[in-house]
């Protein structure tokens, strides 16, 4: 166990606070590069078997991260509980499949319909169930992810339960061309985009925001009593948290040609907050690590067949008890220097 | 001369059948100290829940430099100009000092969470104000030394202090003190009483609840006393302590039948 809990991470945080411009932006770009390149190598150690490693790069991954990233702001950062946040990827997806199909309107405007979309639906369940709290919070959001399936099941009007194909790919950019073999693509798309989610998230973060939202975590009464408009604060967590979601849906559903309302249950939901809790609640990178794993895991177990989701989640158990804060925790190094200019 | 800035008009409060408090009035005048003390369950900290609007009172009003403040938000009482400390203590223990103090001084800048995204110059000259005022304060308080360690971490006395600049950063008119002294030794209790004529000197006046009578009558300009939900007595600490009333609701009236 003290083997497992070396501190890591302080190691890296005093590196990083004593490292220079040079150093840092160095490391980004090394980071990002990796990750850039990732579809491109072809290592037998990190391919996956009996699934093309490009697609999976693709989905779970690059997804899960996004939609990770997502629900963190939601759950790990404002301590809202969380259990429909699938139903903003499923709105995010009709909306792809809808005006993809029905109108000439470009991706890129679809795009952000579709985050606007998940932003209107996240006001309209925020505005009632925020005035909840805990438990009863996390039962209305759960029924509200089983609402928006079951309502595409029954409307045929967006296809029921067979739901839409035929869904147009984003146009080509230059070189990159976006069909269904071709996953690489999407994951370069979506890294992209992902890569400015982050800088958003973590200057909202550092900023006023964060506080508010970090402060409604520890103690919402508190909060309130400082000064923090508290229910304003979580309506937001939760609009920019759905237009995440919705921004991940439409991404996936212009890769996947067709989408049924079975892809978005409750299961994918539970999956993603598994991914936050995993990786580190209230930690941006933790978070993104714990999606990486839980996305990346259940594919390279793949030569296991039947018994690998029982290998899974026994994994799962055992990684919870060795660290039950998540892989790398939220709780903030302290910083001695801070000190008055 | 001394302008009465928090003005409690009549309060009554009803929980169930327990009336909590009982046609409260109360004042407390510019650039005061004033401390509300009584026996458990007297409704101190009652009051304080009332005119930082987390409870709503069933009957009368409370005003604060003229205006109304009655039906009003917590966060938007805590805005203008009435912040409190907590009997137990309740910091953001996950966060830094700093932060804390800093998410208190925020509530005063108008930047909202678009600007905060997308803006550059104002927001970040809202950042880098509260900062500084979070700075002054913990400089102010003696624990600007601990700016970045985590709230939890702190000495129990470093975050009752901490308490009282989260507070701060607010620029209450009236500062609401409940129990600061709680679990302090004396020479703590001393140095408390000195933080909290410090801060009347910057200019703002101080509601104190304590159960500290040597604190309280040391450093109090004025003395108001609660028992049942009723005020029993009102004025200087030596007033109060030759009251009969107040001897009576502290140490008992000896019942006689005949």
């Amino acid at each position: 166990m003290k083997l497992l809990s070396f501190n890591l991470r302080d190691k890296f945080g005093d590196w990083w606070d004593s490292s220079s411009l040079l150093q840092r932006t160095i490391f980004r770009v090394v980071l990002i590069g990796i990750f850039f390149a990732l579809p491109l190598i072809n290592n037998p150690i990190i391919d996956t078997p009996e699934t093309s490693f490009e697609s999976v790069l693709f989905y779970p991954l690059i997804m899960f991260a996004i939609m990770a990233v997502g629900l963190n702001v939601v759950v790990g950062k404002s301590g809202i509980l969380d259990l429909g946040y699938v139903a903003f990827f499923a709105i995010g997806a009709y909306t792809q499949a809808m005006f993809g199909i029905y109108t000439d309107l470009s991706f890129w405007i679809v795009l952000l319909l579709g985050m606007g979309f998940a932003m209107i639906a996240g006001v309209i369940l925020g505005i009632p169930a925020l005035r909840l709290r805990g438990d009863y919070l996390a039962i209305i959001t759960l029924g509200f992810g089983e609402i928006v399936r079951i309502v595409a099941v029954n409307t045929e009007a967006i296809g029921g339960a067979s739901g839409l194909s035929d869904i147009p790919p984003p146009p080509n950019i230059n070189f990159l061309e976006f069909s269904v073999q071709e996953t690489r693509s999407y994951y370069w798309l979506s890294l992209v985009l992902f890569l400015v989610l982050i800088l958003g998230i973590v200057r909202l973060g550092n900023r006023k925001p964060g506080r508010a939202w970090e402060a409604i975590r520890e103690d919402e009464d508190v909060a309130s009593f400082m000064g923090v408009a508290t229910f304003k604060y979580k309506l937001w967590a939760f609009v920019i948290g759905g237009a995440i979601g919705g921004m991940a849906g439409v991404i996936y559903a212009s890769q996947v040609l067709s989408i049924q309302p079975e892809l978005f249950t409750l299961n994918l939901s539970i999956m993603i907050l598994a991914c936050v809790v995993f990786g580190g609640m209230g930690n941006i990178w933790g978070v993104i690590f714990g999606a990486v794993l839980l996305g990346y895991l259940p594919e390279k177990l793949r030569f296991l067949s039947d018994i690998r989701i029982l290998i899974f989640g026994l994994l799962m158990v055992v990684m919870m008890n060795i660290r039950p804060n998540g892989l790398i925790p939220r709780k903030k190094r302290e910083k001695i220097s801070e000190k008055l200019k | 001369m001394s302008q009465v800035l928090l003005d409690i008009e009549n309060i009554t409060v009803k929980f169930g059948g327990v009336t909590a408090l009982n046609n409260v009035m109360m004042q407390v005048k510019n650039n005061e100290i004033a401390a509300l003390i009584g026996p458990n369950g007297a409704g101190k900290t009652t009051v304080f829940n009332i005119i930082t609007g987390y409870y709503q009172p069933n009957e009368g009003n409370f005003k604060l430099d003229g205006q109304t403040l009655l039906g009003k938000k917590p966060h938007q009482i805590a805005r203008s100009g009435l912040a409190r400390t907590f009997q137990n203590i309740r910091l953001f223990g996950d966060m830094t000092a700093l932060e804390n103090v800093q998410t208190a001084a925020d509530g005063l800048n108008k930047s909202g969470l678009v600007g905060s995204l997308f803006g550059v110059t104002r927001s970040r000259k809202d950042e880098k104000q509260s900062k500084e005022t979070a700075h002054e304060l913990l400089d102010f308080i003696g624990l600007d030394h601990r700016a970045g360690q985590l709230a939890r971490n702190l000495p129990y006395g470093d975050q009752r202090r901490l308490e009282i600049a989260r507070a701060l950063a607010l620029k209450p008119k009236v500062l609401l003190l409940d129990e600061p002294a709680a679990g302090f030794n004396p020479q703590e209790k001393n140095d408390l009483g000195a933080l909290i004529r410090k801060i009347r000197d910057k200019g703002n006046s101080v509601l104190l609840i304590e159960h500290d009578m040597s604190l309280v009558m040391d450093v109090s300009d004025r003395v108001m006393v609660l028992d049942f939900g009723n005020k029993i007595a009102d004025g200087t600490p030596k007033e109060v302590q030759n009251d009969q009333r107040v001897i009576d609701a502290y140490l008992g009236v000896v019942e006689n039948d005949s």
